[in-house]
């Protein structure tokens, strides 16, 4: 087993205890599209400070940490991908109410037929376009 | 405390997602890159919220509200529509240009550096405009499923009993005036022509209540129903239990206009059978 699945169960585990926190402590989805989303475009204005400290402590926690361990996203340098692939999450993500998070998380835990068949379309696509610009195209 | 909890589990989630390795791009497109060297451990990752979730959802089932007050959220809707679909696919598209979904582009803000602000940024327009986006969706769609127009001309539809909510895709339908057949007796009182016509008046729909008894038309009703299609500026949409009455009333009102024939035949390619109806027909053609 190779040690970044550890970390990956490990970090894994971490998330599922927060989304758990979420449920039991606030009675909310963590879901981080319906939290920001509900926050840019006003469809959460009424309880817009739980989103805000949700955001807040999710930036500034990690941004703490991987200034500690000095983390990298390797994010493409390419504007134009990052550009597209932002649209395209954004507004995919408020379409389809959910993420990874939201359908992913919080709905496959609760055996949610959306959040199943949102997860098998979002992986699907995303393999797809890697195939096809990382192999077929050689553009990623 | 609300305020407190929810940093918390937004920092406890925001550290689980660097240690698990998804603020890392290249981790991400990794796990998507099944044709290249492929890197399983979103899956851990996944596998690993999903077991401590699945408990919390056990245990909230058994709670009567949240620690802090409030309801739980509502059971999980069950329709799997074309916005679930779509919206996916363009997310798992994203997901697979960047390498980023929604968690690790806040995550990985403090050090992404300009990229991952750009990202976020054009992330919050994307969402901005969703919405206008999901409506368009919704007129499309729902002129389709939810209701039965039955446009007997292109100026000129029946259905059967509609409902408040039908009321927008009507209006997208381009259908400006909506005619009540039904009288008020016969339906619960959410479908009476108060409830109705309010709704529709609010969309700037005019609501013209025409009530048709059944088997019991009167003239009446007749120049009831054609005066207010005279005085529409647009489509008309005439709606009674089935359609049937609605129909009826058309066939009357056009008696001598249109061929009885020609009305039956157009009736009857929506289920309508008035073939018994032609001696009336050609009655009130003469007069």
């Amino acid at each position: 087993m190779e040690i970044s699945w550890l970390m990956g169960l490990l970090g894994g585990l971490v998330i599922g205890a927060a989304a758990a926190i979420f449920l039991l402590v606030n009675g909310r989805i963590m879901g981080i599209s319906g939290i920001l989303g509900g926050l840019v475009d006003g469809s959460g204005r009424g309880n817009w400070p739980e989103r805000a400290a949700f955001i807040a402590g999710l930036v500034a926690v990690p941004a703490v940490l991987g200034w500690l361990w000095g983390a990298t996203t390797h994010l493409t340098g390419n504007l134009l991908v990052i550009i597209a692939g932002g649209l395209l999450v954004g507004v995919g993500t408020r379409l389809a109410n959910g993420c990874t998070s939201g359908h992913g998380v919080c709905g496959i835990s609760r055996l949610s037929l959306r959040g199943i068949v949102a997860t098998v379309f979002y992986v699907l696509a995303g393999g797809l376009t890697m195939a096809l610009l990382r192999h077929g195209l050689g553009v990623l | 405390m609300r305020l407190v909890a929810s940093a918390a589990a937004g920092g406890l989630f925001g550290a689980g997602l660097l240690v698990s390795g998804m603020t890392d791009t290249t981790k991400v497109q990794g796990w998507l890159d099944v044709f290249g060297a492929w890197d399983a451990t979103l899956a851990f990752v996944m596998a690993g919220a999903i077991l401590p979730m699945a408990l919390a959802w056990r245990v909230a089932g058994r709670m009567y509200h949240p620690v802090l007050g409030g309801p739980f959220p509502d059971p999980p809707r069950r329709e799997v529509g074309p916005k679930l679909v779509l919206g996916s696919v363009l997310f798992g598209m994203g997901w697979a240009l960047a390498g980023l979904c929604p968690g690790p582009a806040l995550a990985s803000l403090g050090f992404g550096g300009a990229g991952g602000l750009v990202f976020l940024l054009a992330m919050v327009a994307g969402m901005v405009g969703a919405p206008a986006l999901a409506a368009r969706i919704d007129k499309l769609t729902l002129r389709r499923s939810a209701m039965d127009i039955r446009a007997l001309t292109p100026d000129y539809a029946v259905s059967p009993q509609i409902e408040p909510a039908d009321l927008p895709a009507l209006k997208a339908a381009g259908y400006t005036t909506i005619i009540d057949n039904r009288p008020d007796g016969e339906i619960p009182p959410h479908l009476h022509a108060a409830e109705m016509q309010a709704a529709a008046e609010a969309l700037g729909l005019t609501f013209v209540v025409n009530p048709v008894i059944g088997g019991a038309m009167t003239e009446a009703n007749v120049t009831a129903q054609k005066a207010a299609v005279e005085a529409s500026s647009g489509p008309v949409f005439a709606y009674c239990a089935s359609g049937n009455r609605s129909s009826v009333v058309w066939m009357m009102m056009n008696a001598g206009v249109i061929p009885a024939d020609q009305m039956i035949a157009t009736t009857a390619r929506f289920g309508y059978n008035h073939a018994p109806l032609r001696d009336m027909i050609e009655a009130a053609a003469k007069r």
